[in-house]
């Protein structure tokens, strides 16, 4: 597959046409040449863009990146949750990963909780998989990706990058580097904590969701880790913030979300987060696409006769 | 839900019939305002405003705080209303217990950081709400009263929702569904509340629903139907009857049953509603004021 293949594709994606399954096939064996390279903290240089879930929303997608500028122009760094929820999955991902094969360098894809095989059979990319190919082939290559997708990344060694949060399993990045991640998303420890974790006010240490499953982690439990890994601040996504960007623990970590009116009816805004080169700092919040550039329907719901 | 068939709502004609009229978001007729309002989930700062209201820090991921619907009746002051904070307040009332998730059977077994916390509140957002209800005086003060017996008084009766009645494909004055809160379980379900109506030349009909699926552990149906029959003419009272109808039932029992075992069976609830078995259900007339 040449460079100018690899742009055919590219231009059709943008226009939310997916690729035959054939395509995708060799994609995928593509973008795993290059994902199994990477580390589980990925170095990323500045100036990057960092954006949150996205979710299937493949037109709001559009939009962050008219906001953003365009790949390769811009250098960006996705924290994951690509899939799910919305309507274009498919194409979602497949478009974030064929610029990853075709710009390596100048895009950093990294897994979310929704990056799982058990995950997108309840959550809906499974189901979209197979409503548009027919056959789950296209969800097996794309979850077979998510196995290889790093779990963080490092910019400049200034700012931590996660889906979810910290792990009480993990005090070093170089803990993190040894984790075997080529495996579905497990239901505990460090990898699934990094994956699942939510910062919380309520508690200063680390908190146990009532679920019974699923980590916790207060200001103190931030403040340590950035100390001992010399780092100014986490960014991670995973939560939905109505102002699409959240700052907490005395501007320790931030929430940045990036899927704009999510689920196409809570009507939040969306935000990337623009660093320059000397790591400074700048939100970019951003509306959903109009509805009529989304193929998505406006009008007010048809009654139907309940009882 | 989004539809493919768009709905330019009712024509002139069906409305003069009725003796209705359009007015914004939503429909007067026969003595009854009929209203709903949708808006946005709660920013930063109302969210704050939920928060100390319900002595909580915990709240639904998305809070339609905005969001209502509202049925008046002008001549008798009777005044039905839907809204997330109302839910929100019989949530904490109820307090149940949390469900734990499949994942925690192994999470027992992990080692833990000295200074953890477990957190302990309903996660679930299970409500028991069936509305607010109150009577508007004619000097145009309100007394409210959160569900049961306050202002308005529902009592218990033999009658029953004429639900054959109800398939009668009348035409329909104004329609809206409103969802009040929602919560993904934070990938381990779903937890939604909302409220649909649909006014008719004949009666109103609502549907509050309650719906929880914990993946792999449980569901829970909670349904209140309200229906108003207008009867002959703006002179006779309105019949107003609620039904209120749980159920509930564990991933366990259903595969014991037979059904599937996995969450993506049970993505709508209105598919799987006969299958979970009914663990309470009343019938309430409303008195009217007089």
């Amino acid at each position: 597959m040449g460079a100018s293949d690899l742009d055919r594709q590219i231009e059709q994606l943008k226009r939310c046409e997916p690729l035959t399954e054939a395509e995708v096939k060799a994609l995928c064996l593509k973008a795993m040449e290059i994902l199994v390279e990477e580390s589980n903290v990925q170095r990323v240089d500045a100036p990057v863009t960092i954006c949150g879930d996205i979710h299937g929303q493949f037109y709001d997608m559009k939009e962050l990146f008219k906001v953003g500028g365009d790949c390769p122009k811009t250098n960006y760094l996705f924290l994951g949750d690509f899939v799910d929820r919305g309507f274009y999955s498919v194409e979602t991902f497949l478009l974030l990963l064929a610029l990853k094969v075709r710009y390596p360098d100048r895009i950093t894809l990294i897994r979310g909780n929704h990056e799982s095989r058990q995950i997108t059979q309840v959550y809906g990319f499974y189901d979209e998989c197979l409503r548009k190919y027919g056959s789950v082939n296209v969800w097996r290559y794309c979850t077979d990706i998510f196995d290889y997708l790093s779990l963080s990344a490092l910019i400049e060694n200034k700012i931590f990058s996660v889906h979810g949060g910290l792990s009480p399993a993990i005090t070093t990045l170089d803990q993190i580097r040894v984790i075997d991640r080529k495996q579905e998303v497990p239901h505990d420890g460090a990898m699934c904590d990094l994956l699942w974790s939510d910062p919380e006010d309520a508690v200063d240490g680390w908190g146990l969701s009532p679920r019974g499953a699923g980590f916790l982690f207060g200001g103190n439990v931030v403040s340590s880790f950035n100390h001992s890994n010399n780092i100014d601040y986490i960014c991670r996504a995973h939560q939905l913030v109505m102002e699409g960007y959240k700052w907490m623990f005395n501007n320790k970590i931030v929430t940045v979300w990036s899927a704009p009116n999510y689920c196409y009816r809570c009507g939040n805004v969306a935000a990337i987060l623009e660093l320059d080169e000397n790591l400074n700092k700048k939100f970019c919040v951003f509306d959903a696409a109009p509805h009529e550039s989304r193929g998505v329907p406006s009008k007010r719901p048809a009654p139907d006769y309940f009882l | 839900m989004a539809s493919a068939a768009a709905w330019e709502g009712p024509t002139a004609a069906e409305l003069k019939a009725a003796g209705a009229e359009a007015i914004p978001g939503g429909v007067r007729v026969k003595g009854w305002v009929i209203q709903s309002h949708k808006g946005p989930i709660l920013n930063a700062a109302s969210l704050q405003r939920f928060e100390d209201g319900l002595q909580t820090t915990h709240l639904p991921e998305m809070v339609f705080g905005e969001s209502f619907l509202s049925l008046e009746h002008t001549q008798t002051g009777i005044k039905l209303h839907f809204n997330a904070l109302d839910a929100l307040k019989a949530w904490k009332e109820e307090a149940l217990p949390p469900v734990e998730v499949p994942a925690a059977a192994k999470w027992k077994f992990r080692s833990k950081p000295s200074d953890q916390v477990i957190l302990d509140y309903d996660y679930t957002f299970t409500t028991p709400y069936c509305g607010s209800d109150a009577v508007v005086l004619n000097s145009g003060t309100t007394q409210t009263s959160l569900d049961g017996c306050g202002t308005l008084c529902w009592e218990d009766t033999n009658d029953r929702i004429d639900l054959v009645a109800l398939s009668a494909k009348e035409p329909i004055l104004f329609y809206d569904e409103v969802i009040l809160y929602e919560d993904e379980l934070a990938d381990n379900g779903i937890s939604f509340l909302t409220v649909r109506v649909r006014v008719m030349p004949t009666g109103w009909f609502l549907l509050l629903r309650f719906w929880l699926r914990v993946d792999g552990v449980l569901m829970r149906l909670r349904d209140t139907r309200l229906h108003c029959s207008f009867g002959n003419g703006d002179g006779t009272k309105p019949v107003v009857l609620r039904e209120c109808c749980w159920r509930e039932a564990t991933f366990a029992s259903l595969s014991a049953k037979g059904y599937p075992s996995d969450s993506a069976a049970y993505a709508d609830p209105n598919l799987i509603a006969q299958k979970l078995p009914i663990v309470m259900q009343k019938t309430q007339k409303l008195k009217i004021p007089n």
